[in-house]
């Protein structure tokens, strides 16, 4: 499972310009299209947020694919389960009803009530009909990545020791 | 392993369950057998409500797939009560007169819905929300019923009104507190809910209590000690739940439920207890106390399954938290959300017109409580950083307000690291500098 992919966010290049959050939304409509998107009813959801830390600092964050997902322990239904073989927790639409245990038992607040939809949960996928993330591939600054947290740590911690210097 | 272990868990649904999974990565040859009183393959009794609105079908109940006993090579012995637990030889006598001998014992025969002591109270149309026969019982007579009472204003209550509202019925909810979700919500988030319930055709009396059931073979209607009278139909009861410990009360220590230690292990060695029936150290509250809900059933089965392996394994402790939507809005809470003592503060952001509301109750630095409506995205964040302990003191300002996300808990990711144990914490954390930004403000422009 240490060598699941998943979406890593690299704080000090990110510029808060959302364009995941789109890319997203895009991603999760049904023509695909951003102009069409906008029109579709209901609306395409983001299942990615840019947060801001600080002044001047944000990071964009989805959900982590926990190791140990409350999410799951949480879900009354049956309906999020912790894939062991990919690595994700996905959700089973079809038996979501919209109890929001989830979202009571995140740690990141990343899952959304898609009220529009018939009250069901919605949260990252990893976008599974794709080879790598919308959000990712659509990152004008190169802050969304998507890889192992192993890659990612070690890719961090070579770049700039410690990353406390500029 | 030089023999295989026995494992009896009695009960299935989300303690033995989970505990049976646990066990099965754990331990592939081991013998489990899983016993239950109700005769059905495993559902989720949370589900019930929605099943009684006709918003899902029966389907939806069922929470494992039908192979699932073959499929963890479980021997399932269903529709049969435990009858006697002879823990000196580690045997249990059953209903079904087979004799069932363990190794290592799990108890999560789970809660019974309270009854209430009135006159009247077994005629027909009188019910509990508890299990599957419940809601096919009401159902059945679905179709004659115009009005229904529900006796109760706590979770299983309302959800019980709401489901019978969808359906077309009228329901009188009839409160004996002052207020609505009395143990769930604090005064202000209760009345915000009430209004929203009342507005959305829901009667609800508080104060009152049920006197005495009227009627024949069946309920015809219902008087209350204020001397009203309310023609209904249907009687739903919804006082609350019991731990199931009877089979178990005299032989092992027992308070609201089975006291567990955090090994989820009783008193007695090799007999553990999980779930509804078990009484754990609640974190939040700072005391042993009863979590009878789903995510810490799930929990402790699983901390329960590995510690029978004999992969030891330490419980955190429990804690109390509710979600409930009804017609679209949704509130959320968490922890200690009324406090008693002196040393607590609270933090309140309310917008009545937009039904907005968010507390949040502390002791000390730490959080210890919170109600949100509507707004409760948050609500998870809140939750973790109470349990975990962490300090709040520097985004105290910020905690209530309409902006808060996890960027905000950023910066204590980074003081507090050794206290947020989750690895993605790290990987959110791993890249943050407060020094280094990508955006400068230069010149009254911003510059990337």
């Amino acid at each position: 499972m240490e060598s699941a992919k998943k979406i890593f966010c690299d704080v000090t290049k990110c510029i808060a310009c959302r364009t995941c959050e789109i890319a997203c939304a895009v991603e999760h409509s049904t023509t695909k299209d951003l102009f069409l998107a906008m029109l579709e009813r209901p609306r395409p959801k983001r299942r990615t947020f840019v947060h801001f830390i600080g002044r001047g600092i944000s990071h964009s964050i989805a959900c982590q694919h926990c190791d140990e997902p409350p999410c799951v322990e949480a879900c009354m239904s049956s309906c999020i389960s912790k894939n062991d073989e990919t690595g994700t927790v996905d959700i089973d639409r079809s038996r979501c009803v919209g109890c929001w245990m989830c979202i009571m038992s995140c740690p990141f607040g990343i899952i959304s009530r898609d009220l529009d939809d018939k009250n069901k949960a919605v949260k990252c996928d990893l976008c599974p009909e794709r080879e790598c993330p919308a959000c990712v591939d659509a990152c004008p600054t190169n802050t969304l990545s998507y890889e192992t947290r192993d890659t990612f740590s070690k890719r961090i911690k070579d770049k700039d020791k410690g990353y406390g210097k500029k | 392993m030089a023999k295989n272990n026995i494992y009896a868990i009695i009960g299935n649904s989300a303690a033995g369950l989970s505990a049976i999974e646990s066990i099965r990565k754990v331990d592939k040859s081991g013998k489990i057998i899983n016993i239950s009183k109700e005769p059905h393959r495993p559902y989720s009794r949370c589900l019930l409500s929605y099943y009684l609105a006709g918003q899902y079908p029966k389907e939806i109940l069922w929470i494992r797939p039908e192979d699932y006993y073959s499929k963890y090579n479980v021997e399932p012995l269903l529709g049969i009560t435990v009858t006697d637990v002879d823990i000196k030889n580690k045997a249990l006598s059953t209903s079904a007169k087979k004799k069932v001998t363990f190794d290592k014992l799990l108890i999560a025969t789970g809660a019974s819905a309270k009854s209430v002591d009135i006159p009247g109270a077994d005629k027909k149309g009188v019910f509990v929300l508890r299990t599957i026969e419940d809601v096919d019982g009401m159902l059945k007579m679905l179709s004659r019923v115009k009005t229904a009472c529900v006796l109760g204003g706590g979770l299983i209550g309302m959800r019980a009104a709401y489901a019978l509202k969808k359906r077309g019925v009228k329901v009188h909810t009839i409160v004996k507190s002052a207020h609505i979700f009395s143990q769930m919500l604090d005064i202000e988030a209760a009345d915000i809910m009430r209004q929203h319930l009342e507005t959305n055709g829901i009667e609800i009396a508080t104060g009152v209590e049920a006197k005495e059931i009227i009627g024949g073979d069946s309920v015809t209607s219902v008087v209350l000690d204020d001397g009203n009278r309310l023609e209904c139909e249907l009687i739903i009861i919804g006082k609350g739940v019991s731990a199931n410990c009877d089979i178990i009360k005299n032989k092992i220590k027992t308070s609201g439920g089975i006291l567990v230690d955090d090994k989820l292990e009783t008193e007695k060695k090799g007999i553990y207890a999980a779930g509804d029936v078990a009484e754990a150290y609640d974190i939040l509250e700072e005391k042993s106390g009863m979590n009878q809900i789903w995510p810490i059933a799930i929990r402790q089965g699983k901390i329960a399954g590995l510690n029978m392996t004999g992969k030891e394994t330490r419980y955190e402790g429990s804690y109390g938290m509710n979600s409930l939507d009804f017609f679209n809005l949704a509130v959320m809470s968490f922890g200690t959300v009324k406090p008693k003592g002196v040393k607590h503060e609270e933090l309140i952001a309310i917008d009545t017109n937009r039904r907005l509301y968010r507390k949040i109750v502390l002791k000390g630095n730490r959080i210890v409580g919170g109600v949100l409506i509507n707004d409760v995205a948050r609500h998870g964040i809140l939750l973790h950083l109470a349990l975990q302990k962490i300090d709040v003191s520097d985004i105290k300002d910020i905690l209530v307000d309409e902006y808060f996300d996890f960027g905000k808990v950023m910066p204590l990711i980074r003081r507090q690291h050794k206290k947020f144990v989750r690895p993605e914490y790290e990987d959110a954390g791993l890249t943050y500098n407060p020094e280094i930004s990508s955006v400068k403000f230069q010149d009254g422009h911003f510059e990337i």
